[in-house]
């Protein structure tokens, strides 16, 4: 027999019996919908995970500090112990790894701001342009610092809260709740040398007043996005681009030592920078773990949060499997269905299967019309079920998504709800679907094709 | 009337067919031997019980024997597999049954059409091949109803098209007029001889009724499952009933 012709003798014998077939249909279609919706629950709540520790850019990201395991062979196998500095050289280095985006180093220092009557002792963090673009940094106007401009800062939009009033003595924003008004793009005097300001300002040990350091008036600085109480990387803490701070730090200090750079024994600087800490930016989360292992086996202290979020992962995966095992009870009671349903029409059809035996259908097509019998509940359930599943998803994700997103504080904007149906899934649960019908139908097939023909002739 | 040049189609040899129902052994047959040849129109005659049915089951290779042989076109389909069986079937064999087994859903010439679809025969030809025969056999007007549109002689004629339409070595029918009247019975037979001699085909029926049985060229009388004697049945009056030659 051709496969059309067994086709449309299956079908025509599921259309004999329209309404067991589709109550047979519906357990199939509320059997692939548990699983889908149930499976599609703990692909929503990964994706929103994710997409929320992407959004923070720190998915990728590794941070790197000097230090860590000192001891490593040399080339010639010795073992020595160094500082493992992270130096430029050592930067390239790591941006040379597979799987690198890109590295930046990271410089800190103690920076004085004041404006009128209000001064922030702040610790600057210095990076590349491209690591703040990157790491989504968002500013409320201006753009981001680059290497060739004279150096300009960028506040984070909750630094505000640290602007302290040198004249009353107080933090108007944790004492009176009220913002200081500072004027962010606007001049700050900027003092980079903090310890000299210190002794100059509070005196020192020996009675030899101490000389206040240089001033430098630096405009045009820019503020992060959001409000005062809005999250984001670069919330607290003062940003600068670190070739203009390195070269600002050269002038300030010129032949000095230049703070938290490390000196030689008789206190000259390095002719190199050391850096006390590196972002290396990964191309995709999948690598994080193996280039965060290269670089603690060149000797540096290496986190990520490829760990947790990977550990955090599997517990997710565990959910859903529990999830997706709930869900599968029903498409298991709906297999029973099917093989029900096939046994049967079997026995009554056990006269029509000896005529056609007798007629000379071969037993091979005779499993097949019962076969392509149970494959078609299977795949139109299924098909039904995946369209109910789309729509439960939906209903879920608009009436049921918004209020479970805010009570879990997953921000991000809400962008993805708590159910999320990926294209394989369905591919896969109509697949799975259709081989459920066929193995369900499996033994009432080959029941039907052991039937005696004898059947046939046996009159009543 | 077999000639010497004809050829056997279906030759049997020491055929045995025993049924044990608990510790009672029944012998359906009991030693049967003969030899049927090309174009014959044979009928198998015996009361009820007496193991013709048995026999018909076992030439159309729908039970197996306890011993003997059976060669049918040149095989010994006492050894065939059952998937050999039911190719032999589709190749040699046409079946004609006593409660006529159309397919309810299926209207008449779909029912025809049937055995040509297990032969892969697409669909356009099949029911064109269909609808010639059903208006061969006169139910030209009939051809889409069905089963339950139509008398029981109108029914069995549908049964005899699908028998034909696969052009079959050998046509077996196990009462075919026992479920229909005198009158519709005779004229069912009548196509059948009809047929069977215009296209030269063999056709072995099973019947109780001696009368029925005697438009057969040859009657096998058999008796608890032994043949009694196998009576030549005039060849003249055949040729006047028929007209033809
Ligand atoms: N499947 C069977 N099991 C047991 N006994 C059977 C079976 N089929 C037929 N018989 C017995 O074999 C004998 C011949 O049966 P059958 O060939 O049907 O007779 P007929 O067709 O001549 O009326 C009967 O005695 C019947 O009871
Ligand atoms: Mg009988």
């Amino acid at each position: 027999m051709s496969f059309l012709d067994l086709l449309s003798m299956s079908a025509s014998n599921l259309w004999r019996r329209k309404l067991r077939t589709c109550l047979t249909i519906l357990g199939v279609i509320i059997g692939t919908a548990s699983i889908v919706v149930m499976l599609s629950l703990g692909f929503g709540l990964k994706k929103s995970y994710m997409s929320e520790i992407e959004n923070s850019g720190e998915l990728t990201t590794i941070n790197v500090y000097s230090g860590g395991n000192n001891y490593y062979y040399d080339e010639d196998g010795q073992t020595s112990n160094t500082d493992n500095e992270i130096t430029d050289e050592v930067i390239e280095q790591f941006s040379q790894l597979e799987h690198v985006d890109f590295v930046s180093p990271i410089l800190s220092c103690n920076i004085i701001f004041r404006q009128g009557v209000y001064r922030n002792d702040s610790y600057v963090t210095a990076m590349t342009t491209e690591a703040m673009v990157k790491k989504k940094l968002e500013l409320a106007s201006g753009t981001i610092p680059t290497s060739d401009e004279e150096i300009r800062f960028i506040f984070g939009n909750s630094s505000v809260q640290d602007f302290y009033n040198y004249k009353t003595n107080s933090y108007p924003y944790w004492d009176t709740g009220e913002l200081p008004e500072i004027d962010f793009e606007g001049d700050f005097f900027v003092i980079y040398d903090t310890e000299a300001f210190y002794n100059s300002e509070y005196g020192t040990d020996s009675d030899t007043p101490v000389k206040p350091p240089k001033k430098y008036i630096t405009g045009n600085n820019c503020l992060v996005a959001g409000d005062v109480e809005a999250y984001n990387s670069f919330s607290y803490g003062v940003y600068t681009n670190i070739d203009a701070l390195k070269k600002q730090l050269k002038k300030v200090f010129k032949n000095k030592a230049i703070p938290g750079q490390p000196t030689t024994k008789s206190g000259k600087p390095y002719s190199y920078w050391v850096y006390e800490q590196a972002y290396v930016q990964v191309d995709d989360f999948n690598y994080v773990s193996e280039v965060q292992k290269q670089i603690s086996e060149m000797g540096f202290q290496a986190n990520s949060n490829a760990e947790y979020v990977e550990s955090t992962q599997k517990q997710f995966n565990t959910i859903q499997m529990a999830l997706g095992g709930i869900g599968s009870v029903a498409l298991f009671v709906a297999a029973i269905s099917i093989a029900n349903t096939m046994m049967m029409s079997i026995y009554e059809r056990t006269k029509e299967i000896g005529i056609i035996k007798v007629l000379g259908c071969s037993l091979g097509n005779i499993r097949s019309l019962f076969l392509i019998e149970a494959a078609f509940i299977g795949f139109i359930g299924g098909f039904l079920g995946l369209i109910l599943s789309y729509g439960l998803s939906y209903i879920l994700n608009t009436f049921l998504g918004g209020a479970l997103g805010n009570a879990m504080d997953m921000g991000g904007g809400g962008s993805s709800g708590i159910s999320y149906i990926p294209l394989w899934l369905s591919a896969l649960a109509l697949v799975f679907a259709v081989l459920v019908g066929i193995i369900a139908g499996f033994l009432p097939a080959m029941r039907a094709m052991r039937l005696s023909p004898l059947s046939a002739i046996k009159t009543e | 009337m077999s000639d010497a040049t004809s050829k056997p189609v279906i030759q049997v040899k020491d055929l045995y067919k025993y049924y044990s129902i608990g510790e009672n052994r029944v012998k359906a047959l009991n030693g049967v031997d003969f030899t049927i040849n090309k174009g014959e129109f044979c009928s198998i005659v015996g009361t009820s019980g007496s193991g013709k049915s048995t026999l018909l089951n076992m030439l159309a290779g729908l039970e197996k024997p306890t011993k003997g042989q059976i060669i049918i076109s040149g095989h010994h389909i006492e050894r065939m597999s059952e998937n050999k069986l039911v190719k032999f079937r589709r190749e040699h064999v046409g079946f004609i049954f006593q409660s006529f087994n159309l397919l309810p859903t299926m209207n008449a010439v779909e029912n025809v059409a049937l055995p040509l679809s297990f032969r892969g025969i697409p669909k356009k030809v099949r029911l064109a091949k269909a609808s010639k025969m059903l208006s061969m056999v006169g139910l030209k007007k009939q051809q889409f109803h069905k089963p339950t549109q139509m008398s029981g002689g109108q029914q069995q004629r549908v049964g005899v098209a699908r028998a034909l339409v696969v052009q079959p070595d050998i046509i077996f029918a196990d009462e075919p007029t026992g479920n229909l009247d005198s009158n519709t019975s005779a004229e069912v037979m009548e196509l059948m001889k009809k047929i069977v001699r215009e296209q030269n085909l063999t056709l072995v029926m099973v019947t109780h009724d001696n009368h029925l049985a005697s438009f057969a060229d040859r009657i096998f009388h058999i008796k608890d499952g032994k043949l009694l004697k196998i009576e030549e049945n005039n060849r003249e009056e055949t040729k006047n009933e028929n007209e033809e030659i």
